[in-house]
């Protein structure tokens, strides 16, 4: 059910040519090389090491690794991630 | 991000460390009470996080309920300035004091400079400006600086314009002069010969003529008279000068007189030549004099080269009022020469003595002069590598010169 509401969603948002991570409510992310990870629409930090980042999204989680990270700058919708990323990986 | 810099400076910022089981709370905690973290790093346990100063003060809820320790570490921004400069208020005084100072004194005047006068007096223009109350030590809001520019130009009739400007507290009064023509001479005069030669053409536009065409003048020679001609004089056959029995009107004599004037010079030069030229070695020698006796620093002993020019300067300490410090130091400079000799050939050593002769008979002729021959001519020496060499040149020039008559 609550599958066929998402798809429904998604149709409605492709039909009123609206952003899908606004109707959808999904992260926004964006990567600059493998120095800056900016994960926009989290929902909060689980973990947090120089070689791990947890962020909590709507559905699931989003695990960075890498080394030296550090939280640049964190605001209610946005994180920024700063350092050496190796590898970005989802969690349901 | 420059902006974002600027407004954490003014509100202050803090880097504290959070220690505790689960710092990650504190963080979400803060997020959630849109609390601006930044350059949040983990060292080993604890968490390291920059924040604002007026957010600092409403985290202690948080650090209850996340159960951690938080501890300043570090911080900057205006806030702290301040406080500091609350704690030093004798440097914040005494820069403000400078800065009213300052701007206090550099409300008066201190110097009067005067530029642009040649032949008006800066005395004048000096003393107008203190009447106006332009003068060392006046208030620059005193003085109207249109009203003294007006009250020079008045004064001064030589003045063709005059600008006051402050450059500081310096006033600069600039002055620029009117040409005026200069007055015509009219005294009486005659006309005289300021060289030797024989005249060639004499014409007469006023006065009466003492020369005629292929006489032989001296220097000083009477040429054309400053004398009215004389109407009852009966006119001389040509050739015999004019008797004039009384100077009736003296007058200011005009005309021209040209006349055949010879120029003699010598020049010479030696085939084989001398000089000295620096190799550029140097060495220094330095003495400091103390009282009257005489210390040296550095000396030199012997001198290091067969050859040397010496060169000393003196250093005196600038004197204070009217006694001058006992302590003066000399350094003498010691530059190494090489004594170099070339031979020139026959030719060479010619034209160098022709260029010798005619530079020093060429400043003698005048500019105008039309030059008839010139006449160069090598002269006999007793020596054997001496070349001298004789200029002769024969001119026609205006050999008149006004002298006022006494």
């Amino acid at each position: 059910m609550r599958r066929r509401k998402k798809t429904n969603l998604q149709t409605l948002a492709s039909f009123f040519d609206i952003p899908q991570d606004i109707v959808l409510d999904l992260p926004r992310i964006t990567m600059l090389g493998n120095k800056q990870v900016l994960v926009e629409n989290h929902k909060g930090i689980i973990e947090y090491h120089e070689s791990l980042v947890r962020i909590k999204l709507s559905q699931g989680e989003l695990i960075i690794t890498g080394a030296d990270l550090m939280l640049g700058n964190l605001q209610v919708e946005q994180i920024m991630v700063e350092g050496v990323i190796a590898a970005i990986r989802y969690e349901a | 991000m420059l902006l974002l810099n600027i407004l954490n400076y003014m509100a202050g910022a803090v880097k504290i460390r959070i220690s505790g089981l689960i710092p990650e709370k504190f963080i979400n905690l803060c997020i959630a009470q849109h609390i601006f973290l930044w350059g949040i790093k983990k060292d080993g346990q604890d968490l390291y996080a920059w924040l604002r100063l007026p957010d600092f003060f409403r985290i202690r809820p948080i650090v209850r309920t996340s159960e951690t320790r938080v501890r300043v570490i570090r911080f900057f921004g205006l806030p702290f300035v301040l406080k500091k400069m609350k704690q030093r208020k004798m440097l914040v005084i005494g820069a403000v004091l400078c800065f009213a100072t300052l701007s206090f004194l550099s409300s008066y005047i201190w110097f009067v400079d005067i530029t642009g006068v040649k032949t008006i007096s800066a005395e004048q223009v000096r003393a107008i400006a203190f009447e106006h109350g332009l003068k060392p030590g006046a208030a620059k809001s005193s003085v109207s600086a249109k009203a003294l520019e007006k009250s020079i130009m008045l004064n001064i009739p030589e003045a063709a314009w005059v600008g006051v400007t402050y450059n500081g507290a310096r006033a600069v009064i600039e002055v620029v002069e009117r040409t005026l023509p200069k007055p015509e001479d009219k005294r009486p005069a005659h006309i005289v010969a300021d060289k030797n030669g024989v005249v060639t053409e004499i014409i007469v536009l006023a006065g009466q003529p003492a020369v005629k065409k292929g006489d032989t003048i001296k220097k000083g020679d009477l040429l054309i008279k400053g004398f009215a001609p004389d109407s009852t004089t009966v006119p001389a056959s040509p050739g015999a000068p004019q008797i004039i029995t009384i100077p009736s009107q003296l007058i200011r004599a005009n005309g021209i007189v040209r006349a055949q004037v010879w120029y003699e010079s010598y020049g010479e030069a030696h085939m084989i030549k001398t000089w000295r030229q620096r190799t550029g070695q140097k060495r220094m020698a330095v003495a400091l004099r103390v009282g009257g006796q005489q210390v040296w620093l550095k000396q030199l002993d012997p001198i290091p080269f067969n050859h040397y020019d010496q060169e000393t300067i003196h250093k005196i300490m600038p004197g204070w009022r009217n006694s001058s410090f006992p302590v003066e130091s000399t350094i003498s400079i010691y530059h190494e020469v090489e004594i170099l000799s070339t031979s020139l050939t026959f030719d060479e050593a010619r034209e160098e003595a022709k260029t010798a002769a005619l530079a020093a008979v060429q400043s003698q002729i005048p500019e105008n002069a039309q030059i008839l021959s010139r006449n160069i001519e090598v002269m006999k020496t007793n020596e054997a590598d001496l070349v001298r060499i004789r200029v002769r040149i024969e001119t026609i020039e205006d050999v008149g010169q006004l002298v006022p008559i006494q």
